[in-house]
């Protein structure tokens, strides 16, 4: 009856008492580890090496994530740097072909022994009643309408309209150009008109001279406009056929107009490009 | 039966994860007390039988893991189920805030235990800074089980459609801990 009763105390109370035994044995002999806390610590070791496995895992894939946030910054900064160094690139690239071409520049200026006005193209003017270009240099810099304008290729045209710091040069292709020129080869002489698209059109050499395709078409030197010998383009066809006295020849300029950055002004002989600017101004 | 078998798994797979837990989160300073949590649920939640196995097997396997000296947190496992069970027979056990007092005040008293035990019958030296990592720790588990309690409900819910633990002992007039 009493065991009944007090079953549960009982129990409570048998293993408490299982356990002070157990805790009081240990300390007092502090006896090395038994079976039962092998097969623990043996059942334990597998699970153990699970979470640190996927504990491992997170923070490898955290670690990851966070290299991969750095990358990113890191990627966005190099291309950046990139675009920057590209932009640096174009710019010495630009450089360079300006060098080459000023050099180009430089050295026709010293073959023609002429004085010269460098100047560099500011705009363009392609449109059907004209083909012009606008240069930086004006009448302080002693230009005056009138004055030949060549590039590496050639002539190229003409002073027309000059203000103190800008010209208009009007191109050998504008139709209301007109320029004395030869054929090298046979030193045959016309003028050549500016016939737009087309080039040039000499005009005023008879049929029975010997023109041909492929010659070289050259200032003559006549009018006092233009120095002898600059050059101008190529014959590309001859109509020996057409109604008339004279020939009807076709020119291809040398220069290309859509291209030119950079042209030479010739002066007067004898006029040297900073006196003529001071007496101008 | 099935029970019993798993209590020593379950045991092990709860001790070894605290103490991965706790060296990940805290690098060992701070014990996270799972073990403890899960005693005192048994202790609320279970039969006599069943509660006492949990806490014998818990308390070995965390004496066995910790290296401490065999018994010590089994004694200590025990009285906290003891008394977290003569606890739930006077209480209905349900209100948040009973449970997380209630945690940690076994978690001092799992504490001070531990340390006693260490102090004056092993005669080692406890750390300065013990009383703040001991307040800390158990404001820790007082949170934690709440949240193991009500994780706990919303399982068995889920499962079985009800609470498979009743939090009021049947046959017992407990008195609600809502009042």
């Amino acid at each position: 009856m009493f065991f009944k009763n007090y079953r549960t105390v009982l129990f409570i109370g048998v293993v408490f008492l299982a356990v002070l035994l157990l805790l009081s044995y240990n300390i007092k002999y502090d006896s090395a580890a038994g079976l039962a806390k092998k097969a623990v610590l043996e059942a334990a070791t597998p699970v153990q090496k699970f979470f640190t496995f996927c504990i491992n895992g997170v923070e490898n894939a955290w670690k990851r994530y966070i290299h991969l946030v750095g990358l990113e910054e890191e990627n966005r900064q190099l291309k950046s740097k990139i675009d920057a160094l590209q932009a640096e690139l174009l710019l010495y690239k630009e450089g360079n072909k300006e060098a080459q071409r000023l050099k180009g520049l430089l050295a026709l200026g010293k073959e023609l022994s002429y004085p010269s006005v460098a100047a560099r193209v500011i705009g363009r003017q392609q449109a059907a009643l004209s083909k012009t270009i606008w240069i930086d240099k004006g009448s302080s810099d002693g230009l005056k309408p009138g004055f030949p304008v060549i590039a590496p290729a050639g002539l190229i045209g003409r002073l027309t309209d000059v203000t103190w710091h800008s010209s208009k040069v009007m191109l050998l292709i504008d139709e209301n150009s007109n320029v004395d020129v030869l054929i090298q080869r046979t030193r045959v002489q016309g003028i050549a008109r500016g016939a737009g698209s087309r080039g040039c059109v000499v005009k005023y050499i008879s049929k029975i001279q010997d023109v041909k395709e492929g010659d070289t078409v050259l200032t003559s030197g006549m009018s006092n406009l233009f120095p002898k010998g600059l050059q101008i383009g190529k014959v590309s066809y001859v109509d020996r056929m057409d109604v008339g006295l004279f020939l009807h020849i076709q020119v291809v300029p040398f220069a290309d107009f859509a291209k030119i950055e950079e042209v030479l002004v010739l002066l007067p002989d004898g006029q040297t490009p900073s006196a003529a600017g001071k007496k101008e101004r | 039966m099935i029970f019993y078998f798993f209590i020593p798994f379950m045991a092990i797979g709860v001790v070894v994860f605290q103490t991965v837990l706790s060296d990940l989160l805290f690098s060992g300073w701070v014990s996270i007390e799972l073990s403890l949590i899960v005693v005192i649920y048994a202790g609320f939640r279970m039969d006599l039988i069943k509660g006492m196995s949990l806490a014998l097997v818990m308390g070995f396997v965390l004496d066995s893991i910790s290296g401490t000296v065999e018994g010590l947190f089994t004694l200590a496992y025990l009285m906290i189920f003891t008394m977290s069970f003569f606890v739930s027979l006077r209480m209905v056990t349900e209100k948040q805030y009973l449970i997380g007092l209630f945690s940690l005040f076994c978690c001092v008293l799992e504490s001070l235990l531990v340390s006693l035990v260490d102090r004056l019958i092993l005669s080692r030296e406890t750390s300065a800074d013990a009383l703040l990592i001991l307040t800390f720790q158990a404001i820790l588990t007082g949170f934690l089980s709440v949240g193991f309690f009500y994780a706990m409900r919303r399982i068995e819910n889920s499962i079985y459609g009800k609470a498979l633990q009743p939090s009021q002992r049947p046959g017992t007039s407990g008195v609600s801990a809502e009042t």
